[in-house]
């Protein structure tokens, strides 16, 4: 074979290919393209687009997707993406990494006083996060950010809002009534069943270790190294952080802090953990809250049904 | 012939200013990059500087090694390899000097533009309008000077590098106007999935259509004459040439197989991907029947021994790339950092150590002047092939522990703890390739403007 190969035959051929690739995989696909935006979509927000800017101009794509897969499990796993979420995003905003969570369906995941402490310094909240601190942003353009987060999810992310306002207005209500009328309330939300749950298994070193381990992981950022709610988030979060010592004495069990750490407490920078944290993690960081800033725990308590074959 | 050590020839003016340009950024573009390992290691750190957070950076990285130290650098080799292979001089050195200035000052402002967080927002096609237009501009007054060196040759038969070049200038200039969405000056974007498609036709061939294709030509340039061989077929570089083409630019969706993408945009973006083992394999069967028996030659020759290595990488890199595109292997490797190193392994394995090999190769021509020092060659070379080997590998393990964690239901936090060390490996192999960058700055200053060594073989000579 020989081919004579000119100039021409390599501009104009290779044009040619082009041109002819482009019109098949990227004006084709263009002309047929999804316009119908999906169910739960909505336009955003004066604010949203503000915030998204910011969210641009940072590079958070670079780290964060907004495409749920039909094969993921964790936030966001009951929606999958649609191409009609898109319709209005210029740009598309996919991403192609996840060093940090998918955030197709943050809104409403937290309330916003959780966002402010999380983008001053992400560790803050989640003290393994490796994300930047975004504190030089300032007040203002966090301020979009959130909203332009919180929207995230679109009409689903509104429903969750609103519920996180509803039960926000409550939490603030039983916390400025003091101590007792908090506990109380805090109580009070959790089924009756659980109320009535002893931590089925034994205070051991080895279970208070990985407590501790857990707790370090993800809760000292808001209730602090020895449990008072005074953690490095705390002074952003309204109401504050729970102080563990003022539930001695009145009525805590380990059901109630399994409860509450698996199901969080909507409303409150208290996030749920069930994603994160199985069951023998649960109720080890339950019971290391118990043992070392409630000072009571019920760990073995009657009653309990066979024991574990592990249990010594 | 030069008589004094330190005068340079007149010619090739233009090939030593992207040369130089090359090493710089390469330093340059490096350290950004290893500043992103630190920030990944220690998040706090740098805490609060506006223009070093992460997200910042990261395009800054991948703009200047993409174009201020890859492209760059395979330009410099292509300005001296086109002419030298039509037996002619460069149409214009002045223009090409002015290329080089320009293509620095927009090297420059798209770093400085994107730390400040002027950026459309989309991965490698970041830039803002104007700075499109100038990158535009540059393909343009390239495309210029080659074409018009073309037209004076004196060469009648076209070699294959220079088809490389010819198609890739060309081409390059139209894949940027498409993927950067030029006619939409504000965004520079489509909306919905149509961007992601065109973003993704977009990303994938400025490996595709750019660097690969430069590669490829200073590897068919250099192969052969450091081995002093003539080309083991011009079939196979015919076949290599026009499947690359066909094959590479239209499976960028391959990028968006878990997204709601048209299904049947994805199986044709899959079918080609695999399909790019034809030009891969061709070229490098090519290339390695010509080398054959020759190795003792290519070794000797430290600029042919970088190309050599690169052409390795690149069948690394090209068994990766089909691999990846089948859905049972991305639902392991999407998102995850098996990805960026595959991406690492391209860029700087395959086409950088090509346009590294091609610069060193070159460099005794351009100058008149041997390498200032063989040994701190041998030593960068060493350094970049270990750095980049251990980051690729390290990445590789961290990404699939992150895709068989999601995979079994773990969060992407919870993992975070597991790929702390991989993290501190990848922010130490990085220190290995700044050192070799550092090295070749030095190498290629010293060997330019301070060398105290004799004449090369002749500049001017070979041809």
């Amino acid at each position: 074979m020989n081919l004579k190969m000119t100039p021409k035959a390599v501009i104009f051929g290779g044009t040619f290919i082009l041109a002819a690739i482009v019109f098949a995989v990227v004006y084709w696909p263009w002309a047929k393209r999804i316009q119908t935006p999906s169910d739960i979509h909505r336009s955003r927000t004066p604010a949203e687009n503000a915030g998204r800017a910011t969210y641009i101009a940072n590079g958070c794509v670079y780290c964060h997707s907004q495409s749920v897969r039909y094969l993921d499990w964790g936030l966001g796993a009951e929606r999958v993406a649609q191409a009609g979420d898109y319709v209005e995003d210029r740009p598309i905003l996919l991403g192609s990494e996840r060093t940090g969570p998918d955030l197709s369906q943050e809104g409403g995941e937290h309330p916003d006083d959780w966002h402010v402490a999380h983008f001053i310094n992400p560790r803050f909240t989640r003290p393994h996060s490796i994300m930047p601190p975004l504190a030089f942003l300032g007040d203002k353009k966090i301020s979009t950010l959130i909203a332009y987060v919180q929207g995230l999810g679109y009409k689903d992310a509104d429903r969750r809002m609103e519920r996180q306002r509803f039960w926000k207005e409550k939490a603030i209500e039983a916390y400025e009534a003091g101590p007792e009328a908090n506990v109380k309330w805090l109580h009070g939300h959790v089924p009756e069943g659980w109320r009535k749950i002893p931590n089925p298994y034994p205070t051991t070193e080895a279970g208070l270790r990985r407590g501790r381990r857990i707790y370090q992981g993800f809760c000292i950022g808001c209730h602090g190294p020895v449990g008072d709610g005074m953690g490095p988030a705390q002074p952003h979060i309204y109401p504050p952080p729970l102080n563990f010592t003022i539930l001695k004495g009145r009525g805590i069990s380990g059901g109630i802090l399994y409860y509450q750490i698996m199901n969080g407490i909507t409303g409150t920078a208290m996030p749920y953990f069930k994603r994160e944290l199985e069951s023998e993690k649960i109720w080890d960081v339950g019971n290391y809250v118990a043992v070392y800033f409630i000072g009571e725990t019920d760990a073995n308590a009657e009653p309990r049904g066979i024991d574990a074959s592990w249990e010594p | 012939m030069a008589t004094t050590t330190n005068a340079l020839p007149q010619i090739h003016r233009t090939a030593r200013g992207f040369c130089i340009t090359s090493a710089v950024w390469f330093v340059i573009g490096t350290l950004v990059g290893l500043t992103t390992a630190i920030e990944f290691i220690a998040p706090d750190l740098l805490g609060n500087i506006s223009w070093l957070v992460l997200g910042r950076i990261r395009p800054v990285h991948t703009n200047i090694v993409i174009f201020g130290f890859v492209t760059a650098g395979l330009l410099s080799v292509s300005f001296y390899m086109v002419p030298s292979l039509l037996r002619t001089e460069l149409y214009s050195e002045k223009l090409g000097m002015i290329t080089v200035l320009l293509w620095n000052i927009a090297v420059a402002a798209a770093g400085i533009t994107l730390a400040m967080g002027y950026t459309q927002g989309r991965e490698y096609a970041e830039l803002i309008w104007p700075l499109d237009l100038v990158v535009v501009l540059l393909f343009g007054l390239i495309c210029f000077n080659l074409f018009m060196t073309v037209k004076q040759r004196k060469e009648p038969l076209l070699y294959v590098s220079v088809w490389y070049v010819l198609a890739a200038v060309i081409l390059s200039a139209i894949t940027y106007c498409i993927g950067n969405v030029i006619w939409v000056p504000g965004s520079g974007a489509l909306a919905g999935m149509p961007d992601a498609i065109i973003l993704w036709f977009y990303g994938h061939n400025v490996l595709g259509l750019l660097l690969t294709p430069l590669a490829v030509a200073v590897a068919y340039y250099v192969i052969p004459s450091a081995s002093r061989t003539p080309l083991y077929s011009h079939t196979l570089s015919l076949v290599g040439f026009w499947s690359l083409l066909v094959m590479y630019s239209h499976i960028g969706t391959h990028h968006l197989l878990q997204t709601p993408a048209p299904t049947w945009l994805k199986v044709v973006s899959i079918v080609g991907s695999i399909g790019m083992i034809i030009p891969v394999m061709v070229v490098l069967i090519n290339l390695w029947y010509t080398a054959k028996g020759k190795l003792g030659q290519i070794q000797a020759d430290v600029g042919a021994k970088f190309v050599l290595a690169g052409s390795v990488i690149y069948l690394f890199t090209c068994i990766q790339g089909p691999a990846h595109s089948l859905p049972v292997v991305q639902r392991i490797t999407h998102f995850s950092n098996w990805v960026v190193a595959h991406a690492h392994m391209g860029v700087l394995g395959f086409a950088g150590f090509i346009a590294l090999g091609g610069m060193y190769y070159i460099l005794p021509k351009i100058t008149g002047k041997p390498i200032f020092s063989k040994s701190l060659a041998e030593l960068q070379y060493w350094l970049v092939l270990i750095g980049m080997s251990g980051f690729m590998i390290g990445l590789t393990m961290s990404g699939l522990i992150q895709g068989h964690g999601w995979r079994s239901g773990e969060t992407v936090y919870r993992l975070l703890p597991q790929l702390h060390h991989y993290n501190i490996f990848r922010g130490a192999m990085g220190v290995l390739i700044v050192s070799s960058a550092l090295i070749f700055l030095y190498n290629i200053i010293r060997t330019i403007f301070f060398n105290p060594g004799g004449q090369a073989s002749g500049v001017g000579k070979e041809s």
